[in-house]
This record gives C-alpha cells, sequence and structure tokens, in this order.
C-alpha cells in the first residue's frame, strides 16, 4: 500500500470519528453536567480530605443535621426532629426519619450507633474528635438513638450529628476484619469503593478514572416528595455527570460553549466580565466560611510585644488588599470569625486602621510604637506632624530591630496571599522596620511554621472553617501551643484558656455565645493573629437547561441545590 | 565482545544505575520540607489525627526503616498504597499509563513520520523556496509555548468552530449509553485524541525535520549517491530508496529515547486537554507529597528510559552493519 494511500485512510478515519462521535445520539435522560477542578481521589468517606470527593460524597453519604441555607442554622435531615438534651442523664435523644438505604433497606438507629462506634474503635482522623466524648450509644428502636455524653459537650450538635452516618451491612464485616489486620485504620481508610451505599439523593452508577463519575438519582431517597424546612426535595434530575477540567480556562470555554451546566469551583477575577456577558450563563456571589490572616511569633522578639502587632494592624490596608488584590471578591475581616456566621461573629472589635487613610494609619501606628518605647533614627513623622521616610526602627531596649521575614504561600499557589504579603512588606517598611515578605512552598512553609516554630510572621488561610466556633479554642488554646499544633503563634493567655474552656461545655447556646464573644475581644486586643479578608465564592451555571439553585455560605454547590435544581420548564428534554 | 554478553552487561549496568535512581528518589522525598499530612489545614483536625494518619502512611517509623521497606516492597513488586488515593500505587499507574502511551507514542511516531518527510524533501530542495520556509516553519513550530498553543487549539477548533470535544478522553454521554459500542467508543476516543495529537505533532514535527535534514544533507554528498546518479536512476528513487533511510539514522536515535520519554507524558499537555495521563499523576504526587506514587511513577520512567537505551543500541548494530559490539 503507498504511502498517499496510508495517509488518505487515516485522515478518513480521523473525519469518521469526527462525524461518528459528534452524530452519536443519546436518548438517556436529561444529565446535570458538573465541571470540577480536579478529580475525586477517593470514594472512601474516611478517607476523602480533598474538597473534590466531598462533593461527591456528600450527594451519597448524608448526616443526621443540616445546615439551613439562609439561617445556618441546624435543622433535621436523616433526623425527624432536634435532639431532645436531657441534662440529668447528659443525654441527646434523636428521632430519626423513616428512610432507605441506596439498596433498599432500611436505614435505623443500628446504623447511627454503627457510625459512631465505628469512628470511635477505629479513631477515624478528621472524625474522631467529634466522638470521643460520647461514653455510650443506645439504640431503644430502630428509630431511636440516644447518645450519652461523658462530659457536657457544646460542638455534640455541630460536629457529632452532622456526622455523615454509613451502613452497618456494607461496613460492619469489613471492620471486624480491618481489626485483625497489623494497621487497622490503614485498611479501614484504604479500602477500595466502587459502588458506595448511602441514603442521599444520588447513588454512583459507575466512575471511569480519569474521565467522569455518573451519579443516578436514588429511587429510596427519604426526601423525594417530601417538604423538609421549607423545601419540596427532588432531585428533579434523573442523573448527575461529573468531568474534570486541568484548568480554569478550559472549563470556562466548556461552561460557555453547554457542555457543562456548572463549574463548581471559585471562579477567578480574571473571568468575571467575559462570563457576565454572557446570556446563558449566570453568576452567583456567595461568601465563604473562611479566614485569612497574618500571624506572628509570639514566642520570639520582636512579635512578642502586642503593641507592635497592633501597629502593624494599624499600617495594614484591608480595603486595599480586598479592591485591589482581591478586585472586589471579598470581604475585610476583623474577628476571626466570619461576619456571615452571625450568631457566633462578634461585631464589637476594634477595626484597627479601618477607614483612614494611608497617613493616619501610619501616624496611629507610629502613635502606639512610641507610647510601648519604639524610637527611630529617623522618625516616619517629623516634628511637624508631617510623614517623611523612616530609617532603623529600635526597639523599646534601644537596640535596631534585627530583618524578619513574612512567610506566604507562593504566588502559583495562592497569588493573593502572595501579593498581600508583599504589599504589607512596603506598608511596614514605611515606619521603618526591616520586613522581607519570602514567599515560600506550601509544604515548606507548614513545616516551618507548625513543625519548628521557626518563623516571625506568616499569612496563611483557612479555606472552608465549620460553623462551630469550636475553632476559636483550637487556634488560640496555650495547650495547642506544641509541635504541630494549631496554636501556630504561641499565644499564651490564662483567661483565654478559662474561656474556651468553658466554652466547650457550655450547652447553653447563648451563654456560649457570650464566651466565644469575649474569646473574639482578646484576640482582637492581642492581636496573635490579625484577619485580613476572605475572598468570595463565585460560581457560574448555564440558564438554559437548569434552575433552581439554592444560594447559601460556601456558594450553590451544597445538597439544598442537588435536591432542588430541575431543567427549564421550556426545556425540551 | 559479542551482542549477548554486551546485553549481559548492560544489564548489570541497569541495575546498578536502577538502585542508585530508587535511593536518590527516596532521599529526595524525604529531604523535601513538609510531609503529606501537615498539607491539611483544617483546625478541626487535632495533632492526634495527624498521628494516626501519619502511622497508616507508615511515616512514623524511622527513615532507615522506610527504607528498607522500600526496598523490600520494590524486590516484591509491590509499590505501596497511594496516600490520597487508597489504592494500590500500581493500579493508579496501570490505570494512567495506557493513556499517555497512547497519546505521547502516537504523536512521536506521526511527528517522526512528518519530520522524516519533509525534511528529505527540505534536503533535497536546499536552497529553494520551499527549504527555507520549512526550516523557518520547523523552528517556528518547535518553539511555541506548548500550553499557549494548546489553548489556541482548543479555543479554535473545539470552542469556535466546534469541531474537537473541548477536554478529556472519553465523551461521558457515549460511554454511559449501553447502546454505544465498541466502534462508537473507540471513535470517541480517537475523536479527544485529535486535538491533543494535532498540537504535539506541530510542536514536535520541526525537531526531526531539522534533523532529518541535516542527515540528509551530509548523507547526499556521500559517493554512492553519486554512484546511484551515474547508475542512472531517478532522482526520486535515489532520494527516497538511497539517501532517505540512512539519512533517517539519527532520527532513529531521537525517536527511540523520545518514545522511552513519552511514557511521562507531558504534564502540560494532560493538564490543559485534561487527558488522564502519568503526566498529571506525577505532577499531583510530588506536590501532594504522595511518595508512594512519585516514587513509583519515577521509577517506571527510569526503567523505560533505561531499557529503552540498550533497545536502541542493539537496534542501531541491526540497522547499521558497521557497527559492532
Amino acid at each position: 500500500m503507498g504511502r498517499g494511500k496510508q495517509w488518505r485512510i487515516l485522515i478518513v478515519l480521523l473525519w469518521m470519528a469526527v462525524v461518528v462521535s459528534a452524530c452519536h445520539e443519546n436518548h438517556r435522560p436529561i444529565a446535570l453536567k458538573i465541571g470540577l477542578a480536579e478529580e475525586p481521589r477517593t470514594l472512601n468517606i474516611w478517607l476523602a480530605s480533598d474538597a473534590n470527593s466531598r462533593k461527591v460524597l456528600s450527594l451519597i453519604y448524608q448526616p443526621l443535621y443540616v445546615y439551613d441555607p439562609e439561617t445556618l442554622d441546624l435543622v433535621p435531615w436523616l433526623a425527624e426532629s432536634m435532639p431532645v438534651y436531657d441534662a440529668q442523664a447528659l443525654s441527646y435523644t434523636v428521632s430519626l426519619r423513616e428512610a432507605q438505604w441506596s439498596d433498599g433497606t432500611p436505614f435505623s438507629s443500628r446504623d447511627v450507633a454503627f457510625t459512631g462506634r465505628l469512628i470511635q474503635s477505629f479513631r477515624v482522623p478528621r472524625y474522631a474528635s467529634s466522638w470521643s466524648f460520647i461514653k455510650r450509644i443506645e439504640t431503644p428502636d430502630a428509630r431511636t438513638v440516644i447518645f450519652f455524653l461523658k462530659q457536657p459537650m457544646a460542638a455534640f450538635l455541630s460536629g457529632t450529628l452532622s456526622t455523615p452516618i454509613v451502613q452497618d451491612k456494607e461496613w460492619a464485616d469489613f471492620a471486624e476484619i480491618a481489626k485483625t489486620t497489623e494497621k487497622p485504620l490503614a485498611t479501614l481508610i484504604n479500602r477500595r469503593m466502587q459502588h458506595p451505599v448511602g441514603t442521599g439523593p444520588f447513588t454512583l452508577e459507575q466512575w471511569r478514572q480519569g474521565a467522569f463519575l455518573h451519579l443516578k438519582k436514588n429511587p429510596h431517597f427519604f426526601g423525594s416528595g417530601k417538604t423538609i424546612n421549607g423545601r419540596t426535595l427532588g432531585p428533579f434530575v434523573e442523573e448527575l455527570v461529573y468531568t474534570v477540567f486541568g484548568t480554569s480556562d478550559v472549563a470556562i470555554l466548556a461552561l460557555k460553549k453547554g457542555d457543562i451546566d456548572m463549574f463548581w469551583w471559585p471562579i477567578q477575577p480574571g473571568y468575571l466580565s467575559d462570563l457576565s456577558r454572557q446570556k446563558k450563563i449566570r453568576l452567583f456571589t456567595n461568601e465563604k466560611s473562611a479566614l485569612y490572616f497574618m500571624g506572628f511569633n509570639l514566642r520570639r522578639p520582636p512579635f512578642s510585644d502586642a503593641s507592635l502587632r497592633r501597629a502593624v494592624a494599624y499600617t495594614i490596608d484591608k480595603e486595599f488588599i480586598v479592591s485591589r488584590i482581591l478586585q472586589g471578591q471579598g470581604t475585610k475581616m476583623f474577628s476571626v470569625v466570619p461576619a456571615e456566621n452571625r450568631f457566633w461573629c462578634c461585631t464589637a472589635l476594634p477595626r484597627y486602621g479601618d477607614g483612614m487613610s494611608r497617613e493616619d494609619r501610619l501616624k496611629a501606628a507610629y502613635r502606639v510604637l512610641v507610647e510601648a518605647g519604639y524610637s527611630w533614627a529617623v522618625p516616619p513623622v517629623d516634628a511637624a506632624g508631617n510623614l517623611q521616610p523612616a530609617k532603623e526602627i529600635r526597639l523599646p531596649g534601644g537596640q535596631p530591630m534585627g530583618r524578619f521575614t513574612i512567610l506566604t504561600p507562593p504566588a502559583d499557589y495562592d497569588p493573593h496571599r502572595a501579593t498581600s504579603g508583599l504589599m504589607i512588606q512596603e506598608w511596614l517598611r514605611e515606619l521603618g522596620m526591616p520586613a522581607y515578605a519570602r514567599p515560600m512552598s506550601f509544604s515548606a512553609m507548614l513545616d516551618q511554621i507548625k513543625g519548628h516554630h521557626d518563623f516571625d510572621a506568616f499569612i496563611l488561610g483557612y479555606g472552608r472553617l465549620r460553623l462551630d466556633p469550636d475553632y476559636v479554642r483550637n487556634l488560640f488554646h496555650s495547650k495547642n501551643d506544641k509541635s504541630r499544633g494549631w496554636n501556630m503563634s504561641g499565644y499564651h493567655n490564662s483567661t483565654f484558656d478559662q474561656l474556651a474552656d468553658r466554652s466547650t461545655s457550655e450547652m447553653d447556646p447563648f451563654k456560649r455565645q457570650a464566651l466565644v464573644m469575649e474569646m473574639q475581644r482578646l484576640i482582637a486586643r492581642d492581636l496573635p493573629y490579625i484577619p485580613l479578608y476572605k475572598p468570595s465564592v463565585v460560581e457560574a451555571v448555564r440558564t438554559d437547561r437548569f434552575e433552581g439553585w439554592v444560594e447559601m455560605l460556601e456558594g450553590i454547590g451544597n445538597i439544598w441545590s442537588m435536591v432542588q435544581v430541575k431543567p427549564v420548564s421550556n426545556d425540551g428534554a | 565482545m559479542g551482542l549477548k554478553r554486551f546485553i549481559f552487561r548492560r544489564l548489570v549496568e541497569i541495575a546498578v544505575i536502577f538502585f542508585v535512581i530508587m535511593t536518590i528518589l527516596f532521599v529526595l522525598f524525604r529531604l523535601a520540607p513538609g510531609d503529606p499530612v501537615s498539607r491539611m489545614v483544617d483546625p478541626s483536625m487535632t495533632p492526634e489525627d495527624a498521628r494516626l494518619l501519619m502511622e497508616t502512611m507508615g511515616l512514623d517509623q524511622p527513615v532507615w526503616t522506610q527504607y528498607l521497606y522500600y526496598l523490600k516492597n520494590a524486590a516484591t513488586g509491590n509499590m505501596g498504597i497511594s496516600f490520597h488515593y487508597g489504592e494500590p500505587v500500581s493500579h493508579i499507574l496501570m490505570n494512567r499509563l495506557p493513556n499517555t502511551i497512547l497519546l505521547f507514542t502516537t504523536s512521536i511516531i506521526l511527528s517522526a513520520l512528518l519530520g522524516v518527510f519533509l525534511g528529505k524533501i527540505a534536503a533535497w530542495k536546499q536552497g529553494e523556496r520551499i527549504d527555507t520556509l520549512m526550516t523557518i516553519g520547523a523552528l517556528f513550530c518547535h518553539t511555541l509555548f506548548l500550553p499557549w498553543l494548546a489553548l489556541i487549539m482548543i479555543w479554535f477548533f473545539a470552542y469556535w468552530v466546534g469541531w474537537f470535544p473541548i477536554t478529556g478522553m472519553v465523551s461521558p454521554e457515549v460511554w454511559i449509553d449501553p447502546d454505544a459500542g465498541f466502534l462508537i467508543k473507540a471513535l470517541d476516543v480517537l475523536h479527544h485524541m485529535a486535538l491533543p495529537l494535532m498540537t504535539l505533532i506541530l510542536i514536535h514535527f520541526g525537531s526531526y525535520l531539522l534533523v532529518m535534514r541535516s542527515s540528509m544533507l551530509e548523507t547526499l554528498k556521500d559517493d554512492y549517491i553519486l554512484t546511484a546518479r551515474a547508475k542512472g536512476l531517478d532522482e526520486k528513487t535515489i532520494r527516497d530508496h538511497h539517501a532517505a533511510p540512512n539519512a533517517a539514522l539519527p532520527v532513529v536515535t531521537s525517536v527511540g529515547l523520545s518514545l522511552a520519554f513519552s511514557i511521562n507524558g507531558g504534564a502540560l499537555t494532560e493538564t490543559v486537554f485534561t487527558w488522564p495521563g502519568l503526566g498529571r499523576e506525577l505532577v499531583f504526587s510530588v506536590s501532594h507529597a504522595d511518595y508512594p506514587l512519585a516514587q513509583a511513577a519515577f521509577l517506571l520512567i527510569a526503567i523505560v528510559v533505561l531499557l529503552a537505551n540498550l533497545v536502541v543500541d542493539v537496534l542501531y548494530a541491526y540497522l547499521d552493519p558497521r557497527i559492532r559490539y
């Protein structure tokens, strides 16, 4: 066969591929097509730590209670009503809804008790701390579970009761085998799950690794046709298809072309003007439960001095960071609890430098430093009260302040934090401080900060904070000031510790609220962290095929959306 | 030295080099700051959780113990469990490897065929306009920035014209359809492959063209070409049957090594086209400190490259009777 002929055959084959694939008719039910930025790594609920695995698993495994999208209150989900607390017995009684697993078997209190015992016996990371204070679990009947607590624990409702429940039948035998292995936990979390059985609105039909995940409506979903929390639930789509896109550029093109109906990933500011011009695309902007902050090492000078930290807080122009660096897609933060977490966020806190001009901020910082005994070779404010280039700031003892670094993640990991670090460096230099922003690899940075406590200052962020404020205790309690502990700054305040300890066991939400507010006041006064900002979540969907997305904190990618989204009424499908 | 003895000696060398690479890989990953658990920034995860996770990954053991386990596992073909997938590393690699081989091997072969074909014409027409055009075109394409070209190709052919799918290796609607047969599925893969393939060919054919042109120009000066002309053979026969096969030898070496290296995929190509290959896994495993996956992927590449070198050496002896070991 001549070469020319070979080439012609090849071209014909390619053309056939184009034509046949393009013309392949599909008579399947209409599917909601969702784009993901990365492929889920696992469908084992006990191993899944990545956001994309959770985006799939959250539709399969369900908890007893979920958050209401508007009030952010916990509302019954697999549970039928709110738990009943018995202070005498230190117990919570939960009544369960009549529900079925996706394999058709009934969901019962036995499954709830099994899930708790499994987490406790294997000490499953990320869940164990929410179950460690449970003394025992009783199941008087198939639809009642009683949790007996070792001690009062406020995080029980938001932590323990929002744990996804797994099926006794699916896991019990495997758990028994796992217990006999050399590493039971490793055996448990490395179990390959091909068809997880859940109580959620969808079940996994097929996962072609590297290509797509195909989920089908769960015919046994307990919420189908019911009105829960004032919302009539579906799901109203028969199928979900998750596909992966290596870059946002390509995902946006797929969305514009109609290859996907939703891109379940925050849209970067650079794409917004183009997308907002598209007639068939709608953008949703929601807040995140997040905290991006500047932290200090309180274990060593110069940031062991609260006055210096306060002066730094005055110099930081959060308005600039939000409007210029985040291009308006975010909000300033003044507390370590996001403002959208309305019940727990303390709004009556000092707002260092907020609303001030650059000149006023520098002067305010200068005053704080002068009062604390700092001096300069050339001060930033001259005798007439005018700003001037400062030189060589000196500590209260008279010695020059040594060079210090502000660690940030690299720009390719998070350009916002990297750029914020550079800007803060410049603002601090205006006060004569030898500040140096140093972007470094994220792992190395965390190792240096958390593992070795070898740093001066850093900029980090928590992208998905739980709504329960117990993390405030975790972040600043002195007992967590240890290698790999969450008290990265080394903050020690016995008053804070006492408040934090009381807050964990205070079962009255209003009394606990008062304690948490006071904890925030102490943090805002002592400033181991300066809260900077939290980015907004902008998500994009097509409007020509589906409607009914439910907005809430963290965006439209939530369980409420997935059970309420429906094909648009004029859709031919 | 006989060929068998040469091969045996090279195999021993390969074993030693492989052991050194294994050790270097192990050391490099342990020297890198941070660990897989330290990346998990979640204030609800306690130090006890972190300790337990480190234990499940075997990272609580002394480094020497980890190294001995690593050697023992490698000797038995067990490369461990991925920290993030919770699956044997071999499963993940074997799932991704065929995809990478399919795309990159095809692209290298087609690029080489195109490069050789155009290179011999360019050399034959040396100094003419077509030679200039081909040489400049080859240099231009070879220096294009791949992600940029890939995005332009996607934008034009997939988004604007709509001839090809935007990314991925398969269309979910085809693969979840129980009525879709093998042919439809195969054509679907071919359809998805077209755009990354065109991009890779555009980037790579230039280097083969330049090598072929340069080699062909040298070959055309040889006496046997003069002899062929003296025998009265037509120009096409001289070019295609006398000059080109000899001139293609350097291209064979280049293709051999490229084929070996092709199994690491192209992280950039696979990322932009969302091609589920080894390159993307390499990037993921390194950036997420998934030691078992990263080590196994690099070892796989190392062994293939080492063996490919051996194959090229042997192939040379076959193609050029003057070479003997």
